[in-house]
């Protein structure tokens, strides 16, 4: 089999602390990432656009909720709010005639400040109180956007986001905006993948894990969900930026509502908290499984499979969607990650069946 | 009492107080640099209350603490631990969601500066920090024999081997002073006589200064220099382990007096 550890040795802690320490994972993750590349080349305009580019942007908003919810362990019902700063930020300060480049790290520090604000506001508290105050946020976040004319332009407006060109690229044909999103998305999966393998992405586990015991061995609890909330917030931010500019091209404020704050916790807990694998899987089942269900049921209807009527129809699908993410977290509560973890741990040790690691 | 040039850790006169209930009665104790010191006693009698005392997580209401020389009590528990003192807890506190690894690695915290963009920027910034604190855990894994469980799943390993992961986890800190907190509950035999030897061995090789709970008499003997016993918050003997543990009013916290027993 050529997918297996044994023959897999490292000597030195350099390799041994590789972001893939597997050859077969590496080759696996360069195939994907060049396939992705590739995509405006394989992919119809039609499925970039409308399945594989949100697809992207969302698994990097996932992402970026996960190094919260799942790594540091503080639940935030809010995220969408935290999206919707940096949506906002990003075409205020593009307008003002801001570089875009600019523009994008600067909303992410807005996004940040203002999370953290509200992180520091929420961290006395705990669980399901947390819950709570992030969803204070939420409705905080929108009252504030729909009601102050010079942000939203209205309460019912659209703000069209600009024409911009990012590093010399003009961003404003769909292959060149796909790239721009996925460069986010791999950028944050890497930042992803060596937070956990250093101190930082250590003391946030401890954090979540046991308090205490990370108190005594000189972790500051409160400085290191701050920075959690931060960070997170931080990517959650430049996410919104990416989503407005690279898919949506127009905001309303209800394209960050309270549904898309829950949205986002649910792409989490599906792919798996704190999983990176999980995120990309979580944000593809939440988006596309509603629609492949809708195609799958409006084919069967249409071949007369499905004798029903049309409105039990156009409800069916996600009937089917709700009882699927009752099933996973019922069956298997890691998610979309356990799954292909098993699989790989399965064919990692195969022929035999114990892993070492 | 002052604190001489030689003693690392110094009480003076501790008091806590839960709501009415005094856990602490003017308890005073000096640890000197290199010696395992003891702390005996029934159980309610104060023990761990102190420890807490000493570590931050309940400061006392009355008295003073100092670690060599510096008052402690009234700091938060996470900068009484980066000033130098280590400890582990009676119930296993490991950190369930990481490899042994890292658990240990956790213990090199105060040593490392978590940073998003450190991590962000492995190959050029954070990485030089990892590998070398990577060597300190090394030889603590060495130390303690934990090679083979180096990278298990924490909650995978047995009980005896957890206890020494978090000693692992303790001693990388370097600590000026080591707490232990019943390292040996829950252990059989076998186990106790190993991480009796582990301790001795770390201590021998670090240089190390331990504060130890402890309710085997036969650990508590084999291990402490001097033992301090304690019963209802208050001190009823202190001295050289084998004379204080004969002491009639240790026996007769431990087990009661004769007339009891009718």
């Amino acid at each position: 089999m050529f997918y297996r550890l044994s023959g897999t040795f490292h000597t030195n802690y350099q390799a041994d602390r590789k972001l893939w320490k597997i050859p077969a994972d590496r080759w696996l993750v360069l195939t994907v990432f060049a396939l992705a590349v590739l995509a405006p080349f394989l992919v119809s305009p039609l499925y970039l656009g409308s399945y594989v580019l949100p697809w992207i942007i969302w698994s990097a908003a996932a992402l970026s909720l996960t190094l919260l919810m799942g790594m540091a362990g503080q639940l935030h019902f809010g995220f969408a709010a935290v999206m919707a700063i940096g949506a906002y930020s990003s075409i205020h300060l593009v307008r003002a005639g801001v570089p875009f480049e600019i523009a994008l790290l600067l909303s992410g520090i807005i996004a940040a400040v203002i999370g953290a604000v509200f992180g520091a506001a929420a961290l006395r508290v705990k669980g399901l109180y947390l819950v709570m105050a992030t969803l204070a946020m939420q409705y905080l976040v929108d009252w504030v956007v729909v009601n102050v004319p010079w942000i939203s332009g209205g309460a019912h407006a659209t703000l069209r986001t600009p024409a911009v060109s990012f590093l010399f690229m003009d961003i404003s044909s769909l292959a060149s905006r796909y790239w721009l999103a996925l460069a986010w998305a791999a950028l944050i999966t890497v930042f992803y993948l060596n937070v956990k393998r250093t101190s930082f992405g250590r003391s946030l586990v401890a954090i979540r894990d046991k308090d205490f015991a990370a108190a005594v061995i000189g972790v500051d609890p409160f400085k290191t969900k701050l920075m959690a909330f931060f960070t997170s917030s931080f990517l959650g931010g430049v996410s919104g930026a990416i989503l407005a500019f690279c898919y949506y091209r127009a905001v309303t404020p209800e394209q960050f509502g309270f549904n898309v704050s829950i949205q986002l916790v649910a792409m989490v807990l599906v792919g798996g908290l704190g999983s990176v694998i999980g995120s990309y899987l979580g944000a593809g089942f939440v988006l596309l499984a509603p629609i492949f269900l809708t195609n799958l049921i409006a084919g069967l209807a249409a071949s007369g499979w499905v004798p029903v009527s049309q409105n039990f129809l156009s409800h069916l699908p996600l009937v089917i969607y709700g009882a699927m993410i009752i099933g996973f977290l019922l069956f298997e509560p890691l998610g979309l990650a356990k799954i292909y973890d098993n699989i790989r741990k399965y064919f990692l040790v195969w022929p035999f069946r114990h892993a070492r690691s | 009492m002052t604190g001489a040039r030689d003693d690392v850790l110094v009480c003076d006169n501790i008091v806590r107080r839960f709501g009415g209930v005094v856990a602490l009665k003017n308890v005073s104790v000096a640890v000197k640099r290199g010696e395992i010191f003891g702390l005996v006693g029934p159980n309610g009698s104060g023990k761990t209350t102190l420890v807490n005392a000493v570590t931050g997580f309940y400061p006392p209401q009355e008295g003073r603490i100092t670690l060599d020389g510096k008052k402690i009590n009234g700091l938060k528990p996470y900068m009484i631990a980066s000033m130098g003192v280590a400890r582990t807890f009676q119930n296993v506190a490991l950190f369930h969601g990481m490899s042994v690894l890292d658990n240990i690695l956790m213990g090199r915290h105060i040593y490392m500066k978590p940073n998003p963009l450190a991590s962000f920027f492995y190959p050029w910034w954070a990485r030089k920090e990892e590998i070398e604190n990577r060597k300190k855990v090394e030889e603590v894994i060495d130390l303690l024999q934990l090679a083979p469980a180096r990278d298990e799943h924490v909650d995978v390993i047995p009980l005896g081997l957890q206890k020494r992961v978090e000693l692992a986890r303790a001693l990388c800190a370097e600590p000026k002073l080591l707490v232990l907190d019943e390292p040996m509950a829950g252990m059989n035999q076998e186990e106790k006589e190993y991480m009796v030897r582990f301790i001795l061995d770390a201590q021998e090789a670090l240089g190390l200064t331990v504060l130890i709970i402890e309710h085997h008499m036969d650990v508590v003997t084999a291990l402490c220099d001097r033992i301090l016993v304690l019963n209802n918050g208050q001190e009823i003997a202190q001295g050289p382990a084998r004379e204080t543990i004969a002491n009639p009013l240790v026996v007769e916290a431990y087990i009661g007096k004769p007339r009891d027993a009718a």
